[in-house]
């Protein structure tokens, strides 16, 4: 969750493993959106002495469709590099690292960032991509180490926040460790769809306790990208009225792998060739972790949002959906009611939620099915934030692209419960659990920032776990 | 053996002979039909492949053959980050005898 582990293949290779994804439009900075794409699920703090980095053969692509066809028109491409100083010592850092340049820190990493322009129709089996055009904004960009303890990284945030590139073109960029912000009780969804706040009413009941913030002490890898909207949208425009055609934009973010890979065995390094090939991509959240079945988990990485009509049926009818009346017996009456298909969930995840639906919104990218966060780039930064987004009536909240402080475990629980079928159809009336499922977890104030990259610090590996 | 079967077949040698002229060229692609059945062309084959230990390291780029179906007579180029699959029925038949598969050295 929301994408940790979620497909048989990409569990066992967490370096291309796409955990999450956020776009909004920034806080303190309204005239660009944030991307945010998160990697390496599951980082245990003191996890040395080759503490955890990016893949060096792996490339990790943030992608933007600004005009509806599902296709990208933009993409950002990342690369890494890795160095070693010293081979001789096994150590990651030889006394504090104070700096990006520190002698003392042994092995590090770099990386470039390739803008791409031009509709890559390679997503729809034509093309071969040789009218895009490619253009390197920066180059041996240092990551952060990763937050190893008091006496190795001192001053973490310091030195994290040197990490913050600027492009030549406009956009900020920082690639390195952060603390993972997702909230979910994972133990507990896990354990037979466990809510702890309601587990009195489930299948198999125990007494209601509070949820447990399973991500809390555990870090990841974010990719970041600040970038102008005029850079973003199909016009170049900054739009300001939410109806704009130019208004929304469609984000998603993959990890892709070269096709052959042969292992030396002589103590050197693997040999890799051919083309790039996707093994992992995120849009909406929990899409490919819930809506997916186990079988077509792998498939679905490997494709792109405009083949995702081929999932349609599994948002329309949801397992989940179907689950919780079970798992909750007598609480979801209504819910075990519905039998038509849930256009609501179609609308949600694969279109965007079109104009005269809700007031004052919309963030819908016309009729082709994908799956990928569609954020209406005109609505403002909320003054007053919901973590509970346009459910809690906050527009610049998800579904409305993404914050990294959206609880959107609970947010889709509530879709799928039944919250947002009265979007499609006004004379149905939601059990009252519906609007009110939650894991019941609320964010330490530590776990985000309120700049750019957002998510907070990582936790040092001295500290967590504490004894 | 039906007759569309013999008349594969028939195409399949040809297709061989045309083949060991065109790679001899160094070209690499053949057009054949679909049902190609690998068998010995009654052109003369080049010499064996001969066993031998890497004379190195790996290049850091290799570029890889892989038969893709036989069959077909099927071989995919990967290089670089390209990759072309081939109909080139005389080639994934010296690959697969070298394997050792249908008798090979």
């Amino acid at each position: 969750m929301s994408s940790h582990r979620e497909a048989p293949e990409i569990s066992r290779d967490p370096v291309a493993d796409n955990t999450d994804v956020y776009a909004f439009v920034s806080p303190d900075k309204p005239d660009t959106v944030t991307i945010l794409s998160n990697f390496i699920p599951l980082e245990d703090p003191p996890g040395g002495p080759n503490f955890f980095e990016f893949g060096h053969d792996v490339l990790y692509s943030i992608y933007i469709d600004n005009d509806g066809d599902g296709v990208p028109e933009i993409a950002y491409k990342f690369t890494f590099e890795s160095r070693v100083r010293n081979p001789n010592t096994f150590l990651y850092n030889t006394g504090p690292i104070t700096s990006l340049e520190d002698p003392n820190w042994n092995k590090r990493q770099f990386y470039s960032v390739t803008h791409v322009e031009g509709a890559d129709t390679t997503a729809y089996g034509t093309g071969n991509g040789n009218g895009l055009k490619a253009r390197v904004l920066g180059r041996d960009l240092a990551s952060p180490p990763c937050n190893i303890g008091p006496r190795s990284t001192p001053n973490y945030a310091t030195l994290a926040q040197a990490a913050v590139h600027e492009l030549p073109t406009g956009e900020k960029v920082f690639a390195g460790q952060r603390n993972d912000g997702f909230l979910v009780d994972l133990g507990a969804v896990f354990d037979l769809g466990d809510l702890r706040p309601f587990q009195n009413l489930h299948l198999i009941p125990s007494a209601a306790a509070p949820g447990v913030d399973a991500l809390k002490t555990l870090n990841i890898h974010t990719i970041a990208l600040q970038i102008p909207i005029s850079r973003l949208t199909a016009n170049g425009s900054r739009p300001t009225r939410q109806r704009d055609p130019n208004a929304v934009i469609g984000v998603w973010s993959a990890a892709s792998r070269r096709r052959v890979r042969i292992t030396n065995g002589r103590g050197e390094e693997h040999a890799e060739s051919g083309p790039w090939v996707q093994v992992s991509r995120l849009g909406n959240p929990l899409f490919n972790e819930v809506i997916v079945p186990l079988g077509a988990k792998d498939r679905w990485n490997a494709l792109y949002p405009v083949n995702d009509n081929a999932f349609l049926p599994r948002v329309q009818h949801p397992e989940l959906g179907a689950l919780l009346p079970v798992l909750y017996p007598h609480v979801f009456p209504k819910l075990a009611g519905i039998k038509a298909a849930r256009a609501d969930l179609v609308a949600i995840l694969l279109t965007g939620i079109p104009p005269g639906l809700i007031p004052e919104f919309q963030n819908y990218t016309g009729p082709v099915l994908a799956d990928q966060l569609r954020l209406n780039v005109a609505i403002p930064p909320s003054s007053k934030p919901s973590t509970l987004g346009l459910l809690g009536g906050d527009r610049a909240g998800f579904p409305n692209g993404r914050r990294v402080i959206d609880d959107v475990v609970s947010i889709e629980l509530r879709a799928i419960a039944g919250a947002t079928y009265p979007l499609v159809d006004k004379g149905y009336k939601p059990d009252a659990a519906a609007g009110l499922l939650t894991e019941g977890l609320a964010a330490t104030t530590d776990r985000y920032l309120s700049t750019f990259p957002y998510l907070g610090t990582p936790r040092d590996g001295f500290d967590t776990p504490s004894s | 053996m039906g007759e569309s079967e013999s008349g594969s077949r028939e195409v399949s040698r040809r297709s061989f002979i045309k083949a060991s002229a065109a790679t001899a060229t160094g070209a690499a692609i053949v057009g054949a039909p679909a049902a190609i059945a690998l068998e010995r062309s009654s052109a003369k084959s080049p010499p064996p492949a001969v066993v031998s230990k890497p004379s190195g390291p790996l290049p850091s780029e290799p570029l890889v053959a892989y038969v893709r179906d036989a069959k077909r007579g099927e071989v995919t180029v990967v290089k670089g980050t390209t990759e072309t699959t081939y109909r080139d029925p005389v080639l994934v038949e010296r690959l697969v005898n070298t394997a050792g598969l249908e008798g090979g050295n």
